[in-house]
């Protein structure tokens, strides 16, 4: 190869990578206009609804709560007691003690005076059989709880055993230690009751941090800022993703993931399709990706609805070790999910969820870590040829670095016009240090947590489910 | 000097891309302490709107207290008075009128009788119902909602065709509280606007009318014949809510004509009225829509079914005891143990797939 | 003052707990008002009231809770009048079978809850 030859190939490679940066910064600058278009006509659409008058209602829809559990002994008593206190009639909770090797089943048993009921299972959804029975409680107070033990069969497959056993309309999945506010399910069921000229499939909620927030027998009570900077910056993190991605994305209506930890769903809808897929990681983005292909491929006018506000919170990883795990297995979860669905990428067929959501998701949640790699490993080439025009090169970096400070900030700022959810004098300092120390701590433990993921995923298939050591929301 | 001198010159000497690349650092950095300056203030901004709301909250709380105890025979007296002039200087603040709202609001919707009648009384003597008259006029929809809700709260009945102008408002929200308000002030004759409705009623809106509705003691209802015949299957759907919560016996001709309906969720939503009514004609008919019927439609059958069999159905229900789904199986199974167990234990001893030997077993104890 | 009546009023509205208080004050009552269930079985534990009131729809602990609590753990049968939203008649219903004694739907007027506290307490 001559020169010449070499110095176009580069320059080819440059202008590739600059190409996708650009496209990122230009998407990143959309959405977050989207977004609060959005976030202004949801907020003067809902500022006074009286969601008093759907609660009390016998007449609203029935919904059940499905909560698998895994070894939650610890907290499950407490957990499954803010479950029960929500304020809507119409529900019940189904928790699903998922094979726990623990007491959960023999705490739950002594706390809501559980016997044991006969109940005849539409096994609409194959699942691992039955352990121990089906409990429900002979205390009225407690009539919506029903327990099932069940044998161990991942998080996917105890959801399915809940949507074979419940009798209600919709389902809102969650994770077993999720808090949720009170008024949460009439703020969850209204876009299924309130849109008129479409179908409404599931409607997701919001994830809020609940580190340090000051938690008693299941009520949230005052929101703190955690202390750890390790916590403050996935604050950050869930803040950009909730109120600038998401809300714009469902006003495109062209969400792809709902939260596995919170997220409502037409019962029959997510029957329709079979359930959760048992053989994935990523379960969550997984079911709804493929409730979306069924009905594009039915040709139905249909929504994937989205609430955001503050109504779950739980707690997040607070070292290294436990997040990298949490984010590998959200790395594999999307590579396994786009893999399966790839048939529906690029495809005019499935509007814009072929041709929007699933590229944006390829191209930026998908190859973004793989692309930042490369463009590393191409840079250290660069310096060891001599090849680095230094002061060029700072440009970009002061360039690329400020944007996503003032990303972030754009972030703060739409939580402080809408929810105002960290209101102690001084957390706003704490917050716009973590915003600018972020890139340089927390990212690059993400990204580390990406590649491993993509890794295990092409080298190491046998992986198990990171599990996640709980410390217990209260103090 | 110098060192400004040099930097000029280096950043001329740029290629363009560069140049672009610094002078975006520059706005954006511009931008960035912009930004923080105003998440600063914006942050001091709540949090002392907030105490101050707190604090008048309490004392508007305070006040409406005192004005509803110094209630006497007259229509208001001098110590009421005194409240509602000052009452009358605060609401011409915007702020303060939406937090007095709010105090009146929390009081209002769960007490009534005279001191509801007293709150509504304040309301208009202290002018905050002009307001509320005003927002009417607006151009943004959100304006206008909040008018109508406040019009409708404090029991405001003559501005009826003011409220009534915008009955048929683009928006979808504007539309749901225009109902609402005929209904809350004016019970069941609010309903009329049914005849005449093209727009869908959302299904929440449904509730709430019928929420609203199942306030009143005065409990006579209309005749709801053409609601269900309408061409809006919305209305039709809300008939059919009004129709069994409203015990509308008499009305049960046009629900089986309504077994026939083109729409599958309003045959179906029928299915469980005439369940719930108990009424064996439509037992016919739906034998013999039975086939070509959906899967919603034959459970809600059989549901019917369980209250209402005869011993000339055992036939039919035999039939679906080897039904597809499985909801339909185990509902005919159970009725068929009740209307003859022999033939049940008959159908045990020869069932072979497992998921029937469990609803066999489970049927044998329950 | 000790031989007022004493009565705990659950409720979390404060500006009704507000309004109610001095109406019942006015008629010689005690009034000791908890903001949910939690607060009011505390109040009935320390103060054995002579009546309580309590709102079905509550924080921590529902209404229902408070009932079962005071009929099954305490085991004494001090008056219960509930308060509900309407459309709530499965609730009123638990509540009677819990054993409350009376009910009142929301919204319900202030003089009409007067008279019927009288009632239980003559």
């Amino acid at each position: 190869m001559d020169s010449n030859t070499v110095r176009i190939i580069l320059l080819i490679i440059h202008y590739l990578f600059f190409i996708y940066a650009f496209s990122v910064v230009v998407s990143y600058i959309l959405l977050a206009i989207i977004s609060a278009i959005e976030s202004f006509h949801y907020m003067k659409k809902n500022s006074f609804v009286n969601y008093n008058e759907i609660l009390s209602s016998n007449i609203s829809p029935s919904i059940s709560i499905i909560a698998p559990a895994y070894n939650e002994s610890l907290n499950i008593v407490e957990n499954v007691r803010s479950l029960l206190s929500n304020h809507y009639v119409n529900y019940d909770v189904i928790v699903v003690n998922d094979g726990s090797k623990d007491d959960s089943l023999e705490k739950l048993i002594e706390a809501y005076d559980l016997v044991k009921i006969d109940y005849l299972i539409n096994p609409q959804i194959k699942t691992q059989p039955l352990r121990n029975g089906i409990f429900k409680s002979t205390n009225p107070a407690f009539e919506k709880l029903i327990v099932i033990d069940k044998e161990n069969g991942g998080k996917a497959d105890a959801l399915n055993f809940g949507l074979n056993i419940s009798n209600n309309q919709y389902v809102v999945c969650i994770d077993v230690d999720c808090l949720l506010l009170e008024d949460s399910l009439q703020k969850m069921i209204k876009p299924f009751l309130e849109v008129t000229d479409s179908k409404v499939i599931a409607s997701g909620g919001v994830i809020r941090i609940a580190n340090s927030c000051t938690i008693k027998e299941g009520k949230l009570l005052d929101v703190n800022l955690p202390k750890k900077f390790i916590e403050i910056s996935q604050i950050l993190e869930y803040l950009r993703s909730f109120l600038l991605g998401r809300m714009a994305w469902s006003r495109l209506n062209g969400l792809l993931v709902i939260s596995g930890a919170f997220g409502m769903f037409e019962k029959k809808s997510a029957i329709a399709v079979g359930g959760y897929d048992t053989s994935t990681v990523g379960e969550d983005m997984e079911i709804i990706v493929r409730m979306r292909r069924h009905m594009e491929e039915q040709k139905v006018n249909y929504k994937v609805a989205y609430i955001p506000d503050p109504l779950c919170w739980t707690e997040a990883p607070d070292n290294y070790k436990i997040l990298i795990s949490q984010r590998n297995r959200w790395t594999r979860g999307t590579i396994e999910v786009l893999k399966k669905h790839r048939k529906i990428g690029f495809n005019p067929k499935y509007n814009l969820l072929g041709m929007l959501s699933y590229p944006y998701w390829f191209f930026y949640e998908r190859l973004a870590p793989i692309i930042e790699v490369v463009g590393i490993i191409y840079f250290i080439i660069l310096i060891t040829l001599k090849n680095v025009r230094w002061d060029y090169a700072f440009a970009f970096f002061i360039l690329a670095y400020l944007f996503s400070v003032f990303f972030t900030i754009v972030a703060i700022l739409s939580e402080e016009l809408t929810y105002h959810q960290y209101k102690k004098k001084k957390t706003g300092f704490k917050l716009i240090v973590a915003t600018f120390l972020e890139p340089f701590i927390l990212h690059p433990a993400i990204l580390y947590a990406a590649i491993k993921g993509n890794i295990d995923y092409y080298f190491n298939k046998k992986l198990k489910w990171g599990e996640m050591k709980r410390k217990g929301l209260s103090n | 000097m110098i060192d400004f001198q040099h930097l000029l010159t280096y950043l001329e000497q740029l290629p363009l891309l560069v140049k672009v690349v610094w002078i975006l650092i520059g706005f954006l950095i511009i931008f960035i302490i912009l930004l923080i300056f105003y998440l600063k203030y914006l942050r001091g901004y709540l949090r002392k709107k907030e105490t101050i709301s707190k604090k008048l909250f309490t004392e508007y709380e305070a006040n409406l207290i005192n004005f509803l105890y110094s209630q006497t025979e007259e229509e208001i007296n001098e110590e009421q008075q005194i409240i509602v002039d000052k009452m009358k200087t605060c609401i011409t603040n915007k702020f303060k009128r939406k937090i007095f709202i709010s105090v009146m609001s929390k009081l209002k919707n769960d007490i009534s009788g005279e001191m509801a009648d007293s709150i509504n009384n304040l309301y208009i003597k202290t002018n905050l119902i002009n307001h509320s008259i005003t927002k009417l006029k607006s151009n943004k929809w959100y304006v206008i909602t909040a008018g109508i809700k406040e019009l409708n709260l404090f029991e405001i009945t003559n501005v009826f065709e003011q409220v009534k102008k915008h009955e048929n408002h683009p928006k979808q929200e504007v539309r749901n509280e225009v109902q609402l308000y005929f209904v809350s002030l004016f019970h069941f004759k609010g309903l009329d606007f049914l005849n005449t409705l093209k727009s869908p009623i959302s299904e929440w809106n449904q509730i709430q009318l019928l929420e609203i509705l199942q306030k009143f003691d005065d409990q006579e209802i209309s005749d709801i014949t053409p609601w269900l015949k309408s061409s809006n299957e919305s209305v039709v759907l809300f008939s059919l809510k009004l129709a069994k919560i409203y015990n509308q016996f008499q009305i049960i001709d046009t629900l089986l004509e309504l077994l026939n309906h083109q729409s599958k969720i309003i045959r179906l939503k029928t299915i469980e009225v005439l369940n719930y009514f108990q009424v064996n004609e439509a037992k016919k008919i739906l034998k013999n829509n039975f086939k070509n019927s959906s899967e919603d439609e034959q459970i809600a059958f059989f549901q019917m079914l369980e209250n209402t069999v005869e011993i000339t159905d055992e036939e039919f229900i035999v039939h679906n005891t080897k039904h597809v789904n499985f909801q339909v199986r185990v509902l005919a199974l159970k009725i068929l143990k009740r209307l003859n167990n022999k033939k049940l234990l008959d159908l045990k001893n020869k069932a072979t797939n497992d998921e029937d030997k469990l609803i066999f077993n489970y049927l044998e104890n329950n | 003052m000790n031989n007022l009546k004493k009565v705990v009023l659950a409720e979390d509205n404060s500006t009704l707990s507000l309004l109610l208080k001095f109406r019942l004050e006015k008629e010689g009552y005690e009034l000791l008002i908890a903001e949910d269930g939690k607060e009011a079985i505390e109040l009935i534990e320390t103060h054995e009231p002579q009546l309580i009131l309590t709102d079905i729809m509550m924080p921590f602990i529902s209404g229902l809770e408070v009932i079962s609590h005071v009929r099954n753990k305490l085991k004494v049968q001090t008056p219960i009048i509930v308060f509900s939203a309407a459309g709530q008649e499965e609730m009123v219903l638990k509540a009677f079978n819990l054993g409350a004694n009376d009910f009142m739907g929301k919204p319900f007027s202030p003089n009409e809850l007067v008279i019927r506290v009288k009632r239980l307490l003559a």
